[in-house]
């Protein structure tokens, strides 16, 4: 049985010729599992959002949705909030109520279920989603993570035929995100609910998903089983490519005969597959040379036994941290959450003062610098998130903004923001309203004002959260960039890719303190469940290999081995 | 000790409560006053335990003899006067008794409330006025989700732009009112923004459907309706008292109350029970728990 079928749709938002979304023609089945992936801005949301007429943007609309063999538009209110569920990126907006109880039966009083009734459905979500433990808690208590499966479980206490995910793990660390993409396979796997989501994360959506539809431009280009998709975009040598899973690409890489491997157990048994049971293992010595860098006179960043706690009588959440940034570094620092990542990075800035021990920036304490001292020409922060910095109507506003009262000429200031607008790539974003930009321009944008203060030291707490592939690449070109150009970086993040790819060291961080800390590759190296997937692929050959590049690099070499 | 009171309906806590807090304030009887006062210090003891202690000994007794010493400095009104103030103004001991009643009017009734606020929580005050006006009791859940949230919000702007040098705690006082206002518009523009995606996520479950229902996680069970049984016999027994003068005092010009009777002694029993249900049904409660567990 069908659930949805879009029949040529196309969508232009109003005063733009651009259309967004341009002669989709796409049929749903019931009870599949659909992947939706692209480009930001490629028209996911767009799309996703014809689907309930109550969500629909404003703009002009050619073609028909059919829901359930129906007129979308035809089909009443109360059978599209109940048959059809929501779930948007932001977990926090999404929650209107105080109390998780209240929230489960927000959907069902809106429908006008009796409350017996509500009694029983909250009751089997609560059961169901394993929230019992917090049903009676305030939902501001509640972690990232929670609140998002709050919102799942909400909707899924209407009873909804077909759920529809717009990224909902894009603001949830990955342990998070596994689980409730977790959550959202046993919905479609044990309810047998149709399910059509957007994601980033695709290595661990792919191997459950039916089918996976690739967009570009308002189009579909790809639309097929994940292996089959994964074939065509590498034929079409596409960008998005490049978001598919390690295993897939590295398939790719060496000349991809057979069906891709989506899965790290599938990409371990193609390795073995080609490499043959050839039981010579390819050990090379990691090049000494590599990363240790003669240690300067002074170090940009020291701490020295720091011990910090919130509250007189809380627990202590930084532990006898001892470490040292040098100039010039690029440092990734990376660990669970509540691991004292984030805190660490306010001790450097000065925000928090440590009780014990010491910590230094170019040999100066930073709580007892002046700010104005402090944060102009010397330490850089960029927030976690990038709207906590913009204050006005346009970009370019903004970023004279943060020149104001530093008494320049005009041309000195325009010279200024024109340096840094064409370093990040802001040309054609000025004269837009920070807040209409997508996630990774705004991150672009908040970097562009920090860099107007011309820090030597850059802080960078989770920058590429909620970031497409492409978005990131950007972001890891500039910072190298910066880098080159001698600011010394670090960086606190959850994404291992990330750090593995462009990180120069990294460091890792458990119960409050620094459990080790090597060069990237040697780091990675070490580990054997927290790196890469690629390492994790490859590790029980090369367990150096930590990129996607390394292992091609190697199986290359190997096979050619093989074949002289 | 756990308080089993609040566990009851919130209709049973709401009902005590408005019972208590007027009686102590209409009814000046001295037997009455002191059952007020020592079944709310009692109550209050048994929530809040030593801090309610400390709370009662450093603030309420001060206030309570300062308010009483007060009044017959500046009331001179009553017939037995007792001696005459430098001023040459009268002390009398109308004046006195009347202060010492108000005085303990005034602090049961602060107790009353403290109380009140460890009872009453949010989520049953909500679903009184619920029954009342549903979509009121929406706002106010609203309401109590997104004030914990701004703040949450607010912390997180003032510390981006304190990175930046731009915090309320930084610069001059031009400076810093401008920085203040600066994050209150970019705490507009972010609630602005973020308000949308809120708005989606209620319309896309069906907020403004007609026929709305409200659930609550209370329900009115046998228990319940007991008690509100028995508590509305004690309050029919206090009230009667009422009408028959028995609970009332005249102060001025000289005092006046009804004497003890056996219809008084059922009034002030009766009014005893109704003040210390809560401590009662706990103590009741902790008896029986004690008995089934030496039983096991």
């Amino acid at each position: 049985m069908e659930v949805y079928r879009i029949e040529n749709v196309s969508f232009a938002f109003p005063g733009q010729k651009r259309k967004a979304l341009s002669h989709i023609d796409l049929t749903i089945q019931s009870g599949e599992f659909i992947t939706l992936c692209g480009k930001s801005g490629c028209g996911k949301s767009t799309l996703l959002r014809q689907l309930k007429t109550v969500l629909r943007p404003h703009g002009e609309r050619e073609g028909i949705v059919y829901f359930g063999g129906r007129h979308l538009d035809e089909a009443d209110q109360r059978t599209q909030a109940s048959k059809i569920g929501f779930v948007l990126q932001n977990p926090d907006n999404q929650i209107v109520t105080d109390k998780v109880w209240h929230e489960l039966a927000f959907g069902l009083e809106s429908l006008g279920v009796d409350p017996s009734s509500i009694r029983l459905r909250v009751a089997e979500m609560a059961s169901f989603f394993g929230i019992q433990a917090w049903y009676h808690r305030s939902v501001s208590e509640l972690s990232g993570g929670q609140k998002q499966l709050l919102n799942l479980a909400s909707i899924m206490a209407m009873n909804p035929s077909v759920l529809i995910l717009d990224e909902p793990t894009s603001q949830l660390d990955p342990i998070a995100a596994a689980d409730f993409l977790e959550t959202v396979k046993r919905i479609n796997r044990d309810l047998g609910t149709t399910v059509v989501i957007t994601e980033h994360r695709l290595e661990e959506l792919l191997s459950i998903s039916d089918r996976l539809i690739v967009m570009e431009e308002g189009r579909i280009i790809a639309d097929e089983t994940p292996v089959k998709a994964g074939e065509m975009l590498h034929a079409m040598n596409h960008a998005m490519f490049k978001a598919m899973p390690s295993p897939m690409q590295i398939a790719a890489g060496m000349g991809g005969e057979g069906a891709f491997p989506v899965t790290v157990k599938e990409g371990r048994q193609w390795l073995d597959a080609l490499l043959g049971d050839n039981p010579r293992e390819y050990h090379e010595e990691l090049k000494e040379a590599d990363g240790k860098k003669e240690p300067a006179a002074r170090p940009a960043i020291a701490f020295k036994d720091v011990w910090f706690k919130y509250e007189k009588h809380g627990p202590d959440v930084i532990k006898d941290l001892s470490f040292e940034v040098q100039e010039g570094q690029f440092y990734c620092i990376v660990g669970g959450n509540g691991t004292g990542k984030t805190t660490t990075l306010s001790l450097i800035s000065g925000m928090h003062k440590p009780y014990r021990g010491k910590v230094h920036i170019s040999g100066k304490n930073p709580a007892k610098m002046p700010s104005r001292e402090l944060f102009n020409q010397y330490l850089g922060v960029l927030p976690q998130n990038p709207q906590t910095l913009f204050v006005k109507k346009t970009v370019e506003e903004d970023l004279y903004e943060m020149l104001s009262g530093t008494g320049m000429t005009n041309e000195e200031k325009a010279e200024k923001v024109g340096v840094v607008v064409d370093f990040a790539e802001l040309a054609p974003l000025l004269a837009m309203h920070p807040y209409d930009l997508s996630g990774g321009e705004q991150q672009r944008a908040a970097l562009a004002k920090v860099l107007l203060l011309e820090p030597k030291i850059l802080l960078l707490d989770e920058p590429t959260k909620g970031l497409d592939g492409f978005f990131k690449e950007k972001l890891a070109g500039l910072l190298k960039k910066l880098n080159a150009a001698g600011v010394t970086i670090v960086m606190v993040s959850h994404d291992i890719e990330f750090c593995a790819k462009h990180g120069e060291i990294c460091a890792m961080f458990f119960d409050g303190s620094m459990i080790t800390s090597d060069s990237a590759k040697a780091f990675f190296a070490g580990n054997s469940f927290y790196t890469t997937a690629a390492n994790r692929m490859a590790r029980h050959r090369w367990s150096e290999a930590v990129t996607i590049e390394d292992v091609i690099e190697r199986c290359k070499a190997t096979s050619l081995q093989a074949s002289v | 000790m756990r308080d089993v009171f609040s566990t009851y309906h919130p209709v049973v806590n709401f009902a005590y409560f408005t019972a208590m807090l007027l009686f102590s304030m209409i009814f000046m009887h001295p037997v009455f006053q002191v059952i007020a006062l020592i079944s709310a210090l009692a109550y209050s003891v048994l929530l809040k335990g030593k801090s309610a202690v400390k709370f009662h000994t450093l603030y309420m007794l001060p206030l309570l003899l300062f308010m009483a010493v007060i009044n017959p400095a500046f009331n001179h009104a009553g017939v037995t006067i007792l001696f005459y103030l430098k001023s040459g103004n009268p002390v009398t001991l109308e004046s006195i008794l009347f202060g010492a009643a108000a005085a303990c009017m005034f602090v049961t009734v602060i107790v009353w409330f403290s109380c009140y606020n460890a009872v009453m929580t949010s989520d049953k005050f909500i679903y009184l006025f619920g029954k009342i006006l549903p979509s009121l009791s929406l706002i106010f859940s609203m309401v109590l989700r997104f004030v914990p949230r701004y703040i949450t919000q607010m912390k997180v702007i003032s510390s981006a732009q304190k990175c930046i040098g731009r915090d309320i705690s930084q610069g001059n006082v031009v400076q810093r009112a401008r920085n203040g206002i600066k994050i209150l518009s970019i705490m507009t523009t972010w609630a602005l923004e973020n308000a949308i995606e809120t708005a989606d996520s209620m319309k896309s479950r069906g907020y403004g459907l007609r026929g709305r229902t409200s659930y609550s996680i209370f329900r009115l069970d046998r228990r319940d309706r007991i008690m509100l049984a028995l508590m509305s016999t004690f309050i029919a027994f206090v009230l009667i008292g009422a009408v028959m003068g028995e609970n009332t005092i005249r102060f001025f010009p000289s005092v006046k109350m009804s004497g003890i009777t056996p219809m008084s002694i059922a009034v002030y029993t009766a009014y005893f029970l109704l003040c210390m249900v809560p401590v009662l049904v706990t103590i009741v409660e902790g008896i029986k728990w004690k008995f089934i567990v030496s039983k096991m």
